[in-house]
């Protein structure tokens, strides 16, 4: 067949493309963007080109922020040395619980060898604020829903009726069970402790002593995450890009 | 010329009354019963170290009942066989560190080279464990004197004294300073050895490395595993 012929192929979607055939693409740093001929041929693209085109981007577009004050977070993990003052901050101001089960901001660590040497690695985790948040969409009672100005996923801990149903939805590991509240808490970008009083940063961003956490808003082109997030040539990621939830916690090694 | 020869003579005389007073002070010097032992003692073990009667009695003018027999009993050997005498309980007032406080003399945390005989001795063996101004940072000599073939004197004491948590209170031990050229940045300059800005990770092993450090990774909460 010509490449003429094909180009007029139906694209029969990706749809009934296996994981594990996508993955296989994947791990070549290819997107599978269409299927012909009954799955004969593939149309593939390079991982940055689809994310850039895709609205389904997991990186910001310019211009795309469904948001008034679109809040985000990026994280410069390269910076991050497990010093945990911005677990403290948090416990601090959003009053967390002392249980074993109790965070709203954690920092990983992932231990390798590399030349015989151990060598580490930190990342601080805290909840996505999805633009599809997951959690918000099995909440049987709308206990849990993105707040429509700012986009931060908040609780309504008089509605919630604790049956956890978000905390197995959550992607990200984000929510715990607060006994005390007798409701899920989560992270809300100190929605109430901090922003709330007009000041511009969560308590784990202002805590951090190597200004690993940037925090602002993306719809503000003078802010710093603005300007972090469209720098040419910066490798962006974000956490389980594959669930499709669309985090606003973005990660870059600058 | 009568009166030239007596001066002479009185020179002669008067020359030889201050040799006679000069022999009296160099005769004292020696003198066991009032200064004690005139040899050092030398402890061989756990480490080399000296100690002289003669710096405390004689210069420093303290009596014998000053340390005998209340912190030293005066037999050889006896104080080191009581198996109490060490750095930590002198640090806490015993034994030498009943003067060697910071205020009476210098403290037994300070001038280590002032008793120690062989410096060597003293390259601590364990990781060196900063917990301020963030937690945590580690240094170790092995690497810095074995692999990079330093000397103490490269940073000791002109960057860092030999003090435990020295550095620590001052208030510019922060990676600003670091990279001023202050404490490693003396070294960590890119040119020496790698930046200070650069292998954050390679010394700051974070509040989850000193928990495994200390032996005190009991924390099975999701803070330490909150992984996917």
């Amino acid at each position: 067949m010509k490449v003429e012929e094909l180009e007029k192929a139906i694209n029969e979607g990706t749809d009934n493309l296996s994981i594990e055939e996508r993955r296989k693409f994947l791990q070549m740093g290819l997107a599978v963007t269409g299927i012909f001929l009954g799955g004969t041929v593939l149309s593939l693209t390079s991982m940055a080109q689809a994310n850039q085109n895709s609205p389904d981007s997991n990186i910001p577009i310019e211009g795309q922020y469904p948001y008034t004050k679109h809040y985000s977070m990026v994280m410069r993990q390269n910076r991050c040395v497990d010093c945990e003052q911005c677990v403290a901050a948090c416990k601090q101001t959003n009053h967390i619980p002392n249980a074993h089960d109790a965070y709203r901001t954690a920092i990983q660590e992932r231990l390798t060898t590399e030349n015989g040497s151990e060598k580490r690695e930190f990342r601080p985790v805290l909840c996505n604020h999805c633009n599809r948040p997951p959690c918000v969409r099995v909440c049987p009672t709308k206990a849990t829903y993105k707040d429509p100005e700012t986009g931060i996923v908040v609780m309504d801990y008089a509605k919630c009726i604790g049956c956890k149903t978000c905390m197995a939805a959550c992607p990200y590991n984000a929510r715990y069970f607060n006994e005390e509240k007798y409701a899920i808490d989560k992270c809300n970008f100190c929605l109430d402790t901090r922003l709330a009083e007009g000041k511009t940063e969560t308590a784990c961003a202002a805590a951090c002593p190597a200004r690993v956490r940037i925090f602002g808003d993306l719809n503000d082109k003078s802010t710093e995450i603005y300007r972090l997030l469209h720098m040419p040539d910066t490798k962006i990621w974000v956490l389980r890009p594959d669930t499709g939830a669309l985090p606003n916690v973005f990660y870059m090694n600058a | 010329m009568k009166q030239h020869r007596m001066n002479t003579v009185g020179t002669i005389l008067l020359a030889g009354s201050f040799f006679l007073v000069a022999n009296a002070i160099a005769a004292e010097t020696f003198d066991e019963d009032t200064y004690g032992p005139e040899a050092p003692i030398i402890w061989e073990q756990p480490t080399k170290v000296s100690f002289s009667h003669k710096t405390h009695t004689m210069e420093a003018s303290l009596s014998c009942d000053s340390c005998h027999d209340e912190l030293f009993t005066m037999e050889s050997g006896a104080a080191l066989a009581t198996g109490t005498m060490t750095m930590a309980s002198m640090l806490e007032g015993q034994y030498c560190g009943s003067c060697h406080d910071g205020n009476t003399a210098f403290a037994t945390n300070t001038q280590c080279a002032s008793c120690h005989l062989d410096m060597t001795e003293l390259i601590p063996t364990d990781l060196i464990v900063w917990t301020k101004p963030v937690k945590a940072v580690i240094f170790d000599h092995k690497t810095h004197i074995e692999d990079s073939g330093l000397e103490c004197e490269a940073c000791h004491d002109s960057l860092f004294t030999m003090e435990t948590g020295a550095a620590e209170k001052t208030s510019d031990f922060t990676m600003q300073a670091l990279y001023e050229g202050k404490y490693c940045g003396h070294c960590h300059d890119d040119s020496t050895a790698f930046a200070a800005n650069t292998r954050c990770n390679n010394c700051h092993i974070g509040v989850k490395g000193y928990n495994r450090l200390m032996g005190n990774d009991g924390q099975h909460g999701k803070s330490n595993k909150a992984g996917h």
